[in-house]
């Protein structure tokens, strides 16, 4: 069943275009729908074993998957976004066949990611996500779209290739068999050799989480995308990041991760705190969204460098929903760019035309600004909890970034949907139809897991609990 | 006494089909048209590669030799030449729809580039430094011809470039191969590895000095930074179809001269491995930032195949079994990859100069099937997973990683981003919307050019899936051992 979730969507990619193209909407509905219940399915089983066979024998690559924990929650979140994004993607994007395949091509990259439970694979996996969304930005992105593409392609693949040598390099030095996590953390590599390995993967996770001075690529290639923002929904990566931190650079490189901890949480609050400051002065909603973002990936970065355990499991809880609630203002924002016509954060007044839009979007927004009895503040209170036992003054200075958030969430909202709507402005449509949905629903989810987190923390926290347990816990 | 000399036709049977091929381009040209001797010309490669397969000597088996050693068909050998004639067989087929147009559609044609394949076959085939120089020969020469073959100025001048750029380099390597067999008083393999074990401190700096000079005599036949500088030029001044075997066929059959020079005779000699690191370095650096600043395509293609020369003479820094299997899965991979790309090139480009990246913007709405194998190739050149020339990286960072040339490796991974984006400039752009008129040949789209692009995309998506179908041949440790001969 875990190898029918992760390649039905890239399936149902390559599929589509063999339906009329009038139906395509409804098959990519049908199986983006199909692989969320898969999950579900998965998720009420206990989730799935660890499943393993030799891919390049010769190599030591093997195909190792398993859906459990932490991996399975962030793997159930991709699916439903996907299926919003699918839903939202159908009635805005005209002639969506292609945009549609994409987003179920990159569904497969995604879930792959989260259930690889093998270095080379996860790589195979990590690139191959990438594709489809440099192909949307191709073929949908803005007219500067080609520097954002290079940039962001360069960034990535700049982290990964070192990644792919410290890949290489674990298995050499620690005379692992196979490329296989389990092998691997039974073969540890010892001395400075493990924190140079570490960097390497690091440099990889640093670029996608991203965290400063790796993040240039992430505003313009925001920015670029499609204005209905279902490529960002898709295109945010960053949940990569913090996931591939956790899962393998944890477990491989425990001394050295102890050893780097202070700088590597400096670097999280640093980043946390300049991302809010910049998102502070942006005028472009997409831009805004994107150092939002930014800034909670390194809140997310400080509880997984804290190793710390209500910390990183605060920090995975984040990384979950922040998929959730900062996609689906990415698509409230392609719903006020068809409406107004622009992405500016200086519209005014669309509230009084557009009163259910504007009452979601800012319900998301307090998600997004961790308000209590939402998603966000179970995730972001923990990270702060659980860090500040570690490094208190670290902790503070990140923690100024939530106040920075509410600054700029506000403004910017402010700005947009109330003050005075100006003369000559087009007449802004409420929301329609489908609509609802696809703001209502993740609102919905945010509020659930805001209010009752149990069922995700009794997936993250187990899975939290066995990683920290071999660096001997602290 | 005189004895007899050892002719075993067996393992000579690959390369006389093909020269049987060449010969009969030669003489049945003024009788009959060239399409019919292009097909025979096919038939007979199929026919070289099915006998190749029937002397695959399984584990215990000696393999078969001839001239006392001096031409052995080991796993190696059969390894190395069946991605010959693949490289062979696309470019005939590309040959059919192109050649016409590139006004090179004369029996000539064929026959050149049968003998030429005859050459590249004896490479791979060699147990002896004289076998190979003489394969090595009869492939520069028929290559110098092809270069030359269209009666245009930009194909002349290319054509005297290469021929005077690769006669030096020929001339270096005989230098050096004479310098070799001054040191150990043997050409063949086997014998030269036997006796660099045990040298006297003169002879040991005669074979060093030998082992450089075929080191700088291989660079130029494979384009190796600081002597690859006639690449561009020919790569781009040739007709496509005779580009595409030039960076296909042409370098994997160097390489596999260099895999048995050094990877097998000279591989206990002190001294190359330092400077061949240092060439591979500056390879992966000219290479990399020369194809960025490429306004066309088809030379951006040409020193993106100066790049991947790089990459692949990482994997001669490896052991002989990991290097060595790196090797061949690799050329394999390359062959396909590249073959496919500048069979696309061909099938669109208006004129013999190739198209502007510009001019791809929007192929994918024109020519949907082409945009689409062309991205393929592209990633796979850049070595995006799932595509096999994402392994192919793999396996040759690997060797080098493996071996202690950890610098080196990152440094190919640096290279590696530089070559990401010009992959990814014309990949991206073939995508893009595009409201101007067409930029390409119309007509270029064709049966036996789709068959070629499909047997790259293909062989490409599946080797990168299961690289096993073919790693798992190579990877035998058993076939590398013996690449010296014995």
């Amino acid at each position: 069943m875990i190898h029918l979730m992760i390649f039905l969507p890239l399936l149902g990619s390559l599929l589509l275009f063999a339906f009329p193209r009038q139906w395509r909407e409804e098959v990519a509905g049908f199986f983006a729908a199909l692989t969320l219940g898969l999950g579900l399915l998965i998720w009420r089983g206990g989730g799935a074993e660890l499943f393993s066979i030799n891919w390049v024998p010769a190599l030591g690559v093997t195909y190792s998957v398993e859906l459990g924990g932490a991996s399975l929650a962030l793997a159930l979140v991709t699916a439903f976004m996907t299926l919003v994004a699918v839903v939202y993607a159908a009635r805005r994007v005209e002639n969506p066949g292609t945009m549609l395949s994409l987003v179920l091509a990159m569904e497969t990259g995604l879930l792959g990611i989260f259930a690889a439970r093998d270095l080379v694979l996860f790589y195979v996996f990590f690139e191959d996500a990438l594709i489809p969304a440099l192909l949307m930005l191709a073929i949908y992105g803005g007219p500067a779209r080609m520097r954002a593409l290079v940039k962001f392609g360069a960034y990535t693949l700049f982290g990964s290739l070192l990644m792919l040598l410290s890949i290489i390099g674990v298995k050499y030095y620690g005379g692992s068999p196979t490329f296989a996590l389990s092998d691997l953390v039974q073969h540890p590599v010892e001395g400075p050799a493990q924190t140079w390995l570490y960097l390497g993967f690091l440099a990889a996770m640093a670029v996608k989480l991203p965290l400063w001075p790796l993040h240039a690529w992430l505003p313009d290639f925001h920015e670029q995308n499609h204005a209905s923002g279902v490529p960002d929904v898709m295109g945010t990566l960053y949940k990569v990041g913090g996931y591939g931190l956790f899962v393998f650079a944890l477990p491989l490189f425990p001394d050295a991760s102890l050893a780097l901890r202070p700088v590597l949480m400096g670097l999280a609050a640093f980043t946390a705190l300049y991302a809010a400051w910049i998102a502070f002065r942006q005028t472009n909603w997409k831009r805004l969204l994107a150092y939002a973002g930014l800034s909670h990936m390194g809140i997310v970065a400080l509880g997984i460098f804290s190793l710390n355990e209500t910390a990183t499991v605060g920090a995975l809880y984040l990384l979950a929903f922040q998929n959730v609630y900062t996609g689906a203002l990415f698509l409230a924002v392609g719903m006020l760019q068809e409406r107004v016509g622009s992405l500016d954060t200086r519209v005014g007044g669309v509230m009084t035309q557009a009163g259910a839009l504007g009452g979601l979007t800012m319900s998301l927004w307090f998600a997004s600004i961790a308000v209590p009895g939402l998603a966000g503040f179970v995730g972001e209170f923990s990270v702060l909890l659980g860090a500040y036992q570690v490094a208190p003054w670290l902790t503070f200075v990140a923690g100024l970034s939530t106040i920075a958030a509410a600054a700029y969430a506000l403004t910017a909202f402010q700005t947009t949907f109330w003050q005075g709507r100006p003369p000559g402005g087009v007449r802004v449509a409420d929301l329609r139809q489908t609509e609802w949905l696809v703001l209502g629903v993740p609102l919905a989810v945010a509020i659930l897991f805001g209010v009752y987190s149990a069922p995700a923390l009794n997936l993250i926290q187990p899975a939290v609990r066995g990683v920290l347990s071999t660096l001997g816990g602290t | 006494m005189l004895t007899p000399p050892d002719v075993a036709l067996a393992p000579l049977l690959p390369i006389l089909l093909v020269l049987a091929g060449a010969v009969a381009s030669t003489v049945l040209g003024f009788h009959l048209p060239r399409r019919t001797l292009t097909y025979l010309n096919l038939a007979l490669l199929v026919l070289s590669g099915l006998s190749m397969a029937l002397l695959w000597s399984g584990p215990g088996e000696v393999p078969a030799t001839s001239f006392g050693g001096g031409l052995q068909a080991d796993n190696v050998a059969i390894l190395l030449g069946l991605t010959l004639l693949v490289g062979s067989v696309m470019t005939l087929l590309v040959s059919l729809d192109t050649a016409f147009r590139a006004r090179v559609s004369f029996p000539e044609f064929d026959a050149m580039l049968m003998y030429a394949v005859t050459g590249t076959l004896l490479i791979a085939f060699s147990g002896d430094l004289i076998v190979m120089l003489i394969g090595l020969e009869i492939m520069s020469l028929s290559s110098y011809v092809l270069a030359t073959l269209q009666d245009s100025r930009r194909a002349e001048e290319s054509g005297l470039k290469y021929f005077l750029l690769g006669s030096a380099g020929s001339a270096v390597l005989i230098y050096g191969l004479a310098f070799v067999y001054g040191a150990t008083g043997s050409l063949g393999y086997a014998g030269i590895a036997q006796a660099a074990a045990g040298l006297n401190p003169g002879n040991l700096a005669l074979l060093v000095g030998g082992a450089l000079l075929m080191l700088a005599g291989f660079a130029f036949k494979v384009a190796l930074a600081p002597f690859h500088q006639w690449t561009p030029d020919v790569y781009s001044g040739a007709p496509t179809s005779v580009s595409l075997f030039l960076s296909t066929v042409v370098k994997v059959a160097a390489f596999a001269g260099m895999l048995r020079v050094f990877g097998g005779a000279l591989q206990n000699a002190p001294g190359w491995a330092g400077v061949l690191q240092i060439l591979i370095a500056a390879t992966l650096i000219i290479g990399n930032a020369a194809a960025l600043f490429q306004p066309n395509f088809k030379r951006m293609l040409a020193y993106s195949a100066v790049a991947h020369t790089g990459f692949l003479a990482m994997t001669l820094l490896g052991t002989p079994e990991v290097g060595g299997s790196a090797l061949s899965y690799y050329l394999l991979v390359y062959t396909l990859m590249t073959a496919a790309a500048l069979a696309i090139v061909a099938a669109l480009q208006r004129t013999e100069a190739g198209m502007e990246i510009s001019d791809l913007r929007g192929l994918y709405y024109r020519h949907p099937a082409y945009a689409a194998a062309l991205a393929v190739c592209l990633a796979s050149l850049a070595g995006l997973p799932p595509f096999a020339g994402f392994f192919g990286k793999y396996l040759a960072f690997q060797a080098a990683f493996q071996n202690g040339y950890v610098w080196l490796s990152v440094l190919a991974a640096l290279a590696s981003v530089a070559a990401l984006v010009y992959y990814l400039r014309p990949a991206m752009l073939l995508f893009m919307p595009d409201r101007t008129p067409a930029r390409e040949y119309a007509h270029g789209q064709r049966t036996p050019t789709t068959l070629t692009v499909a047997l790259g995309v293909v062989g490409v998506t599946v080797l990168g899936i299961l690289p096993n179908l073919w790693y798992g041949w190579v990877s035998n440790p058993g076939i590398w051992q013996a690449l010296a001969g014995r």
